[in-house]
């Protein structure tokens, strides 16, 4: 319709625009992945300039590390724990504030701010409570007249950051709140008309209309809990960079390992096959996720403008 | 019917103030350590309150270790990194809402999944890169991540300009304004809530960042965060709870200000990042 002879855009233009991402993107993305890779094919432990290429020995070998493997399932497991929970107790608070409350604002920012507590803080508040002797948490057992328990080492490590986890979860219930507000009054009216009770109406109106949002939330919550790394090292007993060594098995996650592998192990060449069966992974594991959400995401109109 | 009946009301603010104690505890027992004294703090059996209040903590926590020097050097990194990384991501973030070019829309498939990437997942080579150029120990590292424009903020930017009507566009080009003056003139002022938004965003990101300054730098260069997890020790190498709690309070407390002020921005754009995700 417009005429040849002009044209709104030009390619000059855009890549303009999105150099600095696709500069970026390249250079600080596609090359130290690449480099891991290059890396994951020899022996090379990080400052010896005697390493040699050993083909694919790292990715055998890390095929029969019963370690690897264990944390590799106990991340699975976390994130399985994790991220269901922390989006059903976003939704949960997001109903419960879905009201005329008196304080909305208030109980909203207690709920709320634990989100963006930076992770170092968290660690050292977390360590605080679940401190042996002196933590809050043994404190009120202690009330109830209950044992002490030793939250930080095992078997009792992999449930405190669990907890430490799910205490973040105001961020979700935020989004999901505002979501709540944006579902049309009249249509959950009408489903009432209709007879249904109000935990159909939820189950039917409510959850369906707003579960992009979920959505969006088990997506960037998985990858969340996969990238998880500094609250085990922080909550170990140790709290220096160096003391890797002392995170309890429980939350021996797989970049725990990987930055075992580096920085303890100097195994720069092994490390970098972990990151890449990681990368392969979460890969999967994403995709497997976008598949899922035409079974149970509902999209109102897609009036995004995607000409 | 019996099942419309409300719950009472009375019924929800237990709930709620049961909830409530259950995300605050943490806070205020961290600011109750803060104010007790080792001794206190190491009471058996446990001491909720101070027979006190031991505002000397927070004196040790200022000279203890160089507080000011990390916060210093923590300011400085975050302010470049946010201020770089939200000029380049609003630059993208236009290009891909209001530009079109061969592969834009390829492109913006790359783009929401380097959002999926675990930024992890690149630090650990990319520490190794870096310290192989000599960029250990410099705040290169930080600039050169701003540059390159954040995937999360160019999503935000995207979403943001591509809410503005397109008769806003058509006038400007009818007036002969080139797209670079339209970003600049007539797009950005109108963008300062995303604005906004992303510099404190990113800004907070670099504050409570642990792993990339552990990696690239040293005692001298290092930021609050590392400090405050490690440096607070007595002569014989033993972490002082009491000291390191109210460090991290004061480490925070800039951080909850930040989001307590900008709620409003905040939740606006993770609502509006989030629907469309």
């Amino acid at each position: 319709m417009a005429a040849r002879s002009w044209s709104r855009y030009s390619d000059r233009t855009f890549y303009l625009f999105v150099s600095p991402w696709v500069a970026g993107f390249l250079l600080l993305t596609a090359v130290p992945l690449g480099y891991a890779f290059a890396m994951s094919l020899t022996n090379f432990d990080g400052s010896s300039p005697r390493w040699r290429w050993i083909g694919m020995a790292n990715y055998v070998e890390l095929f029969g590390d019963a370690d690897a493997w264990a944390a590799m399932l106990r991340t699975l497991a976390f994130a399985a724990i994790v991220v269901p929970a922390s989006v059903a107790g976003a939704l949960g608070l997001a109903v419960l504030l879905n009201r005329r409350l008196k304080a909305l604002g208030l109980w909203r920012t207690i709920f709320f701010l634990p989100s963006v507590v930076p992770v170092v803080a968290m660690a050292i508040m977390w360590k605080l409570v679940f401190n042996r002797d002196s933590g809050l948490l043994n404190a009120v057992l202690a009330v109830a007249g209950l044992e002490s328990i030793t939250w930080l080492v095992d078997p009792m490590a992999f449930y405190a950051l669990v907890v430490v986890s799910l205490w973040g979860l105001g961020g979700g219930m935020v989004i999901t709140l505002a979501a709540l507000q944006g579902v049309p009054p009249e249509l959950e009216e009408a489903a009432v008309v209709d007879g249904a009770n109000r935990w159909r109406v939820f189950q039917h109106v409510t959850v369906p209309m707003i579960s992009p949002v979920l959505f969006f939330q088990v997506v960037t919550g998985v990858i969340a809990s996969f990238q998880i790394i500094v609250q085990p090292l922080l909550l170990a007993e140790t709290n220096s960079i160096s003391g890797v060594g002392q995170v309890p098995r429980g939350t021996h996650l797989y970049m725990v390992q990987v930055y075992e592998e580096f920085f303890q192990s100097n195994r720069f060449g092994y490390g970098s096959a972990m990151l890449w069966v990681f990368f392969l992974v979460i890969l999967a594991i994403t995709l497997l996720v976008q598949r899922s959400s035409r079974l149970w995401v509902y999209y109102e109109v897609d009036n995004d403008g995607r000409s | 019917m019996a099942d419309r009946r409300k719950p009472s009301a009375g019924a929800i603010y237990v709930l709620l103030l049961a909830l409530a104690v259950l995300f605050a505890g943490p806070f205020v027992w961290l600011v109750l350590a803060a104010l007790k004294s080792r001794a206190e703090w190491a009471a058996i059996p446990t001491r909720i309150l101070p027979a006190q209040a031991q505002w000397d903590n927070f004196t040790a926590a200022l000279t203890d270790i160089n507080f000011v020097a990390y916060t210093a050097n923590s300011l400085f990194l975050s302010t470049i990194y946010a201020v770089l990384v939200t000029a380049t991501s609003a630059l993208v973030g236009f290009g891909f809402a209001r530009l079109r070019g061969r592969g834009h829309r390829a492109l913006f498939v790359v783009v929401l999944s380097t959002m999926m990437l675990p930024q992890i997942l690149t630090l650990l080579p990319t520490y190794v890169l870096f310290a192989r150029i000599g960029l250990v120990n410099t705040y290169w590292p930080w600039v050169l991540w701003g540059l390159a424009a954040s995937p999360y903020l160019v999503f935000l930017f995207r979403q943001f300009f591509a809410a503005i009507p397109r008769e806003l566009e058509d006038a400007a080009i009818i007036d002969g304004c080139g797209w670079v003056r339209m970003f600049a003139r007539i797009f950005l002022p109108l963008s300062w809530p995303a604005l906004i938004t992303s510099f404190l965003l990113s800004f907070t990101w670099t504050w409570g960042d642990y792993i990339a300054p552990a990696l690239l730098l040293d005692v001298d260069h290092t930021t609050l965060s590392v400090a405050i997890t490690s440096w607070y020790r007595d002569p014989r190498g033993n972490a002082i709870p009491t000291v390191q709690a109210a460090g991290a309070a004061l480490y925070m407390v800039p951080v909850l200000l930040i989001f307590l002020f900008a709620q409003r921005y905040f939740i606006r754009s993770v609502v509006t990042s989030g629907i469309k995700g």
